[in-house]
């Protein structure tokens, strides 16, 4: 057993590093798999890595939660080999955004948000990003915003999706010894005893 | 039954979330159609977009070229030149304009006026 | 390289100002307007990217402005002018023998309708002057004569009016060749896709970007509406009408498009829209034909290779040549 209180933090420092890089990997197979998906709209994406962030943001926080998103971002751009093109511009913008919106929602809704809620913030945030780079970069036309309703129509059912499917995955991690000193950080605790 | 678990895992902040989000794509469906029959004038002095309003609203504007005020007048969705400082007056002869692509110009004073919107019925006007 | 967050940070700004300053700028279609010729004269081009276009377009409106000063009877030092003044036979430059020559041509093939030496006949009308009236039937019939016959005789580079009652107003041609020698810079420019209007007179380089360009045709009595509208590619085309320059004495309309037999505004149609290879072309035949009438003016179009037209007779019957025939789209 691990006695001092120094070595328990080293060592809860590097389950989360491990963790995280795993999170980011697998956010990164999410992005690219992505977009190998057929979508009648190029560039535009449904953004199922947001799991993990909100997993990320739930376990480690908002700072883990930036981190990972800009990070699968820029690597799924690299690998993707799409690094200096548009479509890295709105991963970015939409990735941006959502994080802005998740980190509002986290820090003024903390007493009763859950990673649903979080979840539709980010989705919504993802939507505008990307609809706002798009208007600059690749329409240039501010018609683009005529999309916005069927866009944030998008972004609730994601949304639900996507921070249901965190909320189960947090509850499902939190139930291993690995995650034994980690708290599930916002919406109700369904841990068991 | 699963759903219900699943239903149990939104927070009531998670809800209202949802509902404002709702009402934001239905108000944005809104506006978006208010403004999609929209044709817009754009109006340049020299080189540069000085002005740009909407064809619905009537409106008189005055704009500044090398030889003085050409006054332009929006009224009943339709645009046309009542004044201007050049010599022949050619642009106050062109009389109303109101369809997309459209256009009037005062060439001396610099001043031209388009008009821009949905798709127009045609490219260029044969006359 | 996660200790040292602000060199992170710096790499991953790096990345992201590389990308903005890749992204692509879809190439937006550049309009400008000049007055030239006594029109205001609109070009629109799509090119490989903005600056490049911009320069083309101007370069194009140099040349029309140069065309002018080579053709405007109303300019003193313009070789037309130097002709009008000239007794004997003149040198002429190229272009200037191209058009005439051109205006020659279609002058033959209508019997006269079309006629480059009413100079005189139209300061009679006085269509620009600040009173017109009708002028004097004396006055007209001292000039008729002179119409009868070419306008001028070419020998060479030599230019010489086969008669002192000519006076040569160019009018549309040469408002159509300098939008012809518009369309030649813009093409030489590179351009994918262009327009020039000078007025009405059109010119296409191409299509509207994927499409064909969409032309409206004015509706000869309903300012305002269109009559019917043609989809062309790299074509030409030219309305002529009796409602564009007139005026009104006593309810009756006085227009510009002369007849050269009569001396008066031909009154056989309201409206002719010629559809033709280049512009100088499309508008010579518009005025031979607003002049012939509806009937003589479809066999005129008729008989000209690669050339198509409409014809709003007096009557408002419509006839269209068999080219054209299923292309037009009617209001």
């Amino acid at each position: 057993m691990i006695s001092s209180v120094d070595e328990q933090q080293s060592l809860e420092k590097t389950r989360q590093r491990v963790f995280m890089a795993l999170f980011i990997a697998l956010a990164i197979g999410l992005h690219t798999f992505e977009a190998l998906l057929p979508n009648p709209l190029p560039w535009f994406r449904i953004g199922l890595a947001n799991i993990l962030a909100l997993t990320a943001l739930s376990i480690y926080g908002l700072r883990a939660m930036w981190v990972l998103s800009l990070s699968r971002i820029f690597i799924g751009s690299l690998l993707i080999g799409n690094l200096f093109g548009p479509g890295f511009l709105l991963s970015l913008c939409g990735g941006v955004g959502a994080c802005l919106l998740m980190s509002g929602g986290a820090l003024l809704l903390q007493r009763g948000i859950g990673l649903v809620g979080l979840s539709i913030l980010g989705a919504s945030g993802h939507v505008c990003g990307q609809l706002f780079i798009a208007s600059l970069v690749v329409v240039q036309h501010q018609s683009i915003w005529l999309l916005l309703p069927a866009f944030l129509l998008f972004a609730l059912v994601s949304g639900v999706l996507n921070g249901l499917a965190a909320d189960l995955l947090v509850d499902y991690l939190l139930e291993h010894p690995a995650f034994a000193a980690c708290r599930k950080g916002f919406g109700y605790h369904h841990a068991k005893g | 039954m699963a759903l219900n678990s699943l239903w149990a895992r939104i927070t009531k902040i998670d809800r209202l979330l949802m509902l404002l989000l709702i009402m934001l794509a239905v108000a944005s469906l809104w506006l978006s159609l208010g403004r999609a029959v929209g044709r817009s004038v754009l109006i340049y002095e020299g080189e540069t977009l000085a002005f740009t309003a909407p064809l619905s609203q009537d409106r008189h504007i005055e704009l500044q070229g090398p030889l003085g005020v050409t006054q332009v007048e929006i009224s009943a969705g339709k645009l046309r030149i009542i004044s201007s400082p050049c010599q022949r007056k050619i642009c106050i002869g062109m009389g109303e304009i109101h369809r997309s692509g459209d256009l009037l110009a005062c060439v001396p004073n610099r001043v031209v006026v388009r008009i821009e919107g949905e798709e127009g019925d045609y490219d260029l006007l044969s006359r | 390289m996660l200790r040292r967050p602000l060199a992170l940070i710096a790499a991953l700004l790096l990345i992201l100002l590389i990308s903005w300053s890749l992204r692509p700028k879809p190439s937006a279609e550049v309009a400008r307007t000049a007055l030239i010729m006594g029109t205001l004269v609109e070009i629109k081009g799509v090119g490989p990217d903005q600056k490049h276009t911009e320069e083309a377009i101007s370069a194009a409106f140099d040349i029309m402005k140069s065309e002018e000063a080579r053709f405007s009877s109303r300019i003193e030092t313009s070789q037309i002018s130097a002709i009008n003044r000239n007794k004997g036979a003149l040198e002429a430059d190229p272009e200037v023998l191209f058009v005439l020559q051109l205006g020659q041509q279609i002058s033959r093939q209508s019997a006269g309708a079309f006629h480059m030496g009413l100079g005189r006949l139209i300061k009679l009308w006085g269509f620009e002057a600040v009173n017109p009236r009708v002028p004097e039937t004396q006055a007209i019939k001292q000039l008729l004569p002179a119409f009868t016959q070419d306008a001028v005789s070419m020998a060479g580079t030599g230019v010489e009016r086969t008669d002192p009652r000519i006076q040569l107003d160019l009018g549309g041609i040469a408002k159509g060749y300098a939008v012809d020698r518009a369309l030649e810079v813009l093409r030489a420019s590179g351009l994918q896709s262009a327009s020039v209007n000078a007025g009405g007179d059109i010119g296409l380089l191409g299509g509207h970007g994927e499409r064909p360009w969409k032309i409206g045709i004015q509706h000869p009595r309903k300012p305002g509406e269109l009559l019917a509208t043609l989809e062309l590619r790299d074509r030409a085309i030219v309305t002529s009408g009796d409602y564009e320059r007139f005026f009104e004495i006593d309810g009756v309309r006085y227009h510009h498009i002369l007849n050269p037999q009569t001396g008066l505004p031909a009154r056989a149609c309201q409206s002719v829209t010629v559809v033709a290879p280049r512009v100088a072309e499309a508008d010579a035949l518009a005025t031979a034909v607003f002049v012939l009438g509806p009937n003589k003016g479809l066999a005129l179009l008729e008989n000209s290779s690669a050339v198509e037209g409409l014809i709003v007779g007096a009557d408002g019957q419509v006839k269209v040549t068999a080219g054209l025939k299923g292309q037009v789209q009617w209001r």
